[in-house]
């Protein structure tokens, strides 16, 4: 077959045509926010940035380039990296046993696939008797597969699953193990990275809730079963 | 050639920069089961083989087997039984439920007789792999007809314990011969009379067999998750810091990585993998050359030994293992639900496609009947993994031609968008683990119906016409792809490839219509074929295969029926009732199938993955000899294999 080089140039006016429309579309974006008005990408006191995201709109023909990390994605509230501990709580609050939602029932543990959650059973200082709450939690984040398992089979909505994807450091024997202050998020701040399941969360509470007040108020009072389950999860407010 | 030679003789250590005393402190490491300081070796095979090594011994109770099936004499095959005894022989095969049992003395017999008889045409080989039982090793074949849609037959040969041997299919069906190797290299049985039974996974110095019950992998722990290390009194320990000699791995006696030497003595390139070698004996045109197993065509860490008569390919052998991790035993111990994730893992460019095979595989044992939507959104994951896999295949076909990068990136812009339907929906780009048993882990999100319309409605049908429009009778395209790598439809069925290869041999198959799972019986679609059999008509199919895909999302996304996503309660813990399934699907690359079996507790007994790039690989040889060093390239890029699901 006889090439005349007709394709090389069509592919080059190919390649021309998304190098000008690079320039051209999108230029109705709004701008990225300055470095200033950023908020600091800076980790720390169960204190997740989601950062200043945007993301491309499907009527938006062809890909815009984001330019991390002066911008970043818009990630999902579904978006799932590492997983964190919720506690009843303001950001600043101190994470204590009673504002701990974790019971140390060891689901999330027994359902991990790679094994990456360790927990220790509370003991009572006192009787020594074990009690539903943690003493130590730890996930060892080079092993997690941030499959979400643990979060979506968490019966006391106390695991969920993070958005920080910027992980990296220097070094892995210690700061790669992130133990339970390391993994606390206040409800107050996962009430605002998770709005929808939430939201979800609460009108399912209120509703038990409601059930229970509802129960209670009835002739007979013989508990249900799942009663100690309900305790659970309805005495988290 | 002159310094080829001078290359090829010099050691390591008479190299200007080596520095003898630097040797005494730092490991030299070679290619093993991990980088491995060799002086310490026969201190690891002692202390591996006496068990001091260890602070934990290896445990002497071994997982517990099931025992073997017991033979039903009546099954649901009477009649093919009492067909096949009259051909064959009495005692030749019984039935066991829905399989047949074949006695291995008469397995080829058998075999051919399935084959060839007009009335029957089992000719497409899908699946073939192996059990560990207490008594005994089965191996398992899953034969289809390609002209008829109907459920696999499974055949069974027996090979007894401790020395397992059953006769070789490969001269009935060549397809067996990689699962053959997969098999003696995982399990031990070997194959009489297959032509080049050796490892295919494992490295030749490897010592045992992975997959048989009493292997146990290195960090062993115990027999299946969840490790009670973990929960109560978890407190966190390094798996390096558990074992002390950081893995189990035992070697062969006798066995020295400084004087081994590969076993294929004929191709296998200097001791010191020099890359190019020539061969003693033949004249001065014919070489061996390496491609990969670091090599932009491959797609991945995979090594292509080529023999070539200056530039013509005269033999090829593909060589795979180098991201093997043991999928299969990290199954078996994983329990039911925790395989989801790993499955994503096989081939990541689809996730999805494997998600819903591992659930439609164990459906079929669980009975779990999925609801309307959840099956009408399965659906729609896997059609959009369909066109984002095949985009990508597209775009990296052109790649491997020498267009490097630019017309691939342009060919996956619109994976992207797709990969974002997926996040906002699994909460992952890739790893979606999005599927459960009977249903799938989470609604839609209010945003995707929109997202999802919009691409489907216009810019999917805009970018695949672009494609289209640029590529079909690019004359380059064309000059580099049209009569290449041609697989006649006889070598397409025989090998068992699966997928957008078969179909461009003109073999009109496809699993969604075959044995139509989930809903696909309701969609009006058609299957793309062509007939050339080459490199271009597999570029045609796939274009082909994204507008059909496209037609499905249509009709799902417009019939989309709201309520459950889940049957039943989610559990975390779910026990399977005993019994064996083969699920397969359509994925992008091809027939993706789980072969599982359960005793009936939260584990799989054993779980095997039928991963088409791995079996579309076993005729790359053929579609090779005879083509030009460049075309290995496009021929490798046009079977669009993924090492994740290759290597496992």
């Amino acid at each position: 077959m006889a090439l005349y080089g007709w394709e090389l140039l069509r592919g080059l006016g190919i390649t021309l045509t998304h190098f000008v429309r690079s320039y051209v579309r999108g230029t109705g974006r709004p701008p990225h926010p300055s470095p200033s008005s950023r908020p600091s990408p800076l980790r720390g006191e169960g204190d997740r940035v989601r950062g200043e995201g945007v993301r491309q709109p499907v009527s938006q023909d062809g890909l815009f380039t984001v330019e991390y990390p002066d911008e970043r994605l818009a990630v999902p509230e579904r978006f799932r990296v590492i997983p964190f501990l919720v506690y009843n709580g303001k950001g600043g609050e101190p994470l204590t046993e009673a504002a701990n939602r974790c019971t140390a029932c060891g689901i999330c543990a027994k359902v991990c696939p790679p094994q990456c959650i360790w927990i220790v059973q509370a003991k009572d200082a006192a009787t020594g008797k074990p009690k539903p709450k943690p003493s130590e939690f730890s996930i060892d984040v080079d092993v997690c597969m941030n499959c979400g398992l643990c979060a979506e089979f968490c019966p006391f909505d106390a695991i969920k699953m993070g958005h920080d994807f910027e992980l990296s450091g220097p070094e892995r024997q210690s700061s790669h193990i992130f133990d339970m202050p390391r993994l606390a998020v206040p409800t107050e701040r996962y009430a605002q990275t998770h709005p929808i399941a939430w939201a979800e969360e609460e009108a399912k509470r209120a509703a038990a809730a409601a059930k229970k007040a509802v129960a209670a108020q009835a002739p007979h009072p013989n508990p249900l079963p799942g009663g100690e389950r309900e305790k659970g999860e309805g005495g988290e407010l | 050639m002159t310094l080829q030679r001078i290359i090829d003789g010099q050691s390591l250590k008479s190299a200007r920069w080596y520095d003898a005393k630097a040797d005494a402190e730092i490991p030299v490491p070679v290619l093993g089961p991990d980088l491995v300081d060799v002086r310490r070796i026969p201190e690891i095979r002692v202390a591996t083989l006496s068990g001091t090594g260890k602070e934990e011994p290896v445990p002497k109770s071994l997982p517990s087997c099931v025992a073997a099936p017991a033979v039903t004499p009546e099954g649901g095959r009477r009649e093919l039984v009492a067909q096949i005894t009259a051909a064959v022989g009495a005692g030749a095969v019984q039935a066991q439920g829905d399989a047949l049992l074949i006695a291995p003395a008469q397995a080829v017999a058998v075999a051919r007789f399935l084959r060839d008889e007009p009335s029957l045409r089992y000719d497409y080989l899908a699946n073939l792999t192996s059990v560990d039982y207490q008594d005994c090793f089965e191996v398992v074949g899953h034969v289809i007809s390609t002209a008829r849609t109907e459920k696999p037959l499974a055949l069974k040969l027996r090979a007894p314990k401790p020395d397992p041997r059953v006769p070789s299919l490969t001269s009935v069906w060549p397809g067996a011969n990689f699962q053959e190797r997969e098999i003696y290299d995982m399990m031990g049985i070997r194959f009489d009379g297959h032509p080049h039974l050796k490892r295919i996974l494992m490295w030749d110095g490897f010592d045992g067999w992975p997959l048989r019950k009493d292997y146990l992998e290195p960090y062993y722990e115990e027999p299946g998750k969840m490790f009670s290390s973990r929960w109560k009194d978890g407190h966190h320990q390094r798996a390096e810091d558990r074992v002390r000699w950081h893995d189990n791995v035992q070697y062969p006696a006798g066995w020295d990585p400084i004087t081994w030497k590969p076993s294929d003595e004929e191709t296998a390139p200097p001791a010191d993998n020099a890359g190019v070698s020539v061969q003693r004996g033949a004249d001065g045109d014919l070489l061996v050359v390496n491609l990969g197993p670091q090599h932009p065509s491959t797609h991945g860490v995979f090594r292509m030994k080529v023999a070539v008569e200056g530039e013509r390919i005269v033999g090829l052998e593909p060589i795979m293992g180098y991201m093997h991790r043991n999928h299969e035993k990290i199954g078996e111990r994983n329990a039911w639900i925790m395989n989801f994730p790993y499955t994503d893992r096989l081939d990541y460019i689809t996730s999805m496609g494997n998600n819903f095979g591992y659930a439609v595989a164990v459906e079929q044992l669980t009975g779990a009947k999925v609801p309307e939507r959840a099956e009408y959104i399965r659906v729609i994951m896997a059609e959009f993994t369909r066109v984002l896999s095949h985009a990508w295949a597209i775009g990296f076909l052109l790649n491997d031609l020498g267009a490097f990068f630019t017309p691939a990136l342009y060919a996956i812009e619109e994976r992207e968008l797709i990969l974002d339907l997926f996040e906002m929906a699994s909460g992952s780009r890739m790893m979606c683990n999005y599927f459960r048993f009977g249903g799938v882990a989470a609604d839609l999100p209010p945003e995707f119906l929109p997202m999802a319309t919009a691409l489907v409605r216009e810019r999917l049908p805009k970018a695949i016409d672009q494609l289209d429009r640029f590529l079909t009778r690019n004359e380059i395209l064309t000059a580099r792809c049209r009569g290449v790598g041609v697989l006649t439809p006889g070598a397409a069925i025989a090998h068992s490839t699966a997928g957008p290869v078969l179909r461009a041999s003109g073999i009109r198959y496809d699993v969604r219509r075959a044995q139509p799972y989930s809903i696909y019986d309701r969609f009006a679609f058609d299957i793309p074929t062509a007939t050339a059999g080459d490199v271009y008509a597999r570029y045609q199919v796939r274009l082909a295969e994204m507008r059909e895909s496209l037609k499905i999302l249509t009709q799902a996304l417009k019939e989309l029926p709201g309520g459950e996503i889940i049957a039943g309660k989610r559990a975390w813990n779910l026990r399977v009732p005993a019994g064996e399934s083969y699920g397969r699907v359509e994925n992008p690359k091809g027939e993706l199938g789980y072969y599982v079996v359960s005793d009936g507790t939260d584990h799989p007994y054993r779980y095997h993955v039928r991963s088409p790039s791995f079996m579309n690989l076993t005729v790359l040889e053929q579609m090779c000899r005879g083509h030009l060093v460049a075309d290995v390239v496009a021929i490798l890029g046009s079977l669009d294999i993924v090492l994740g699901e290759v290597d496992r």
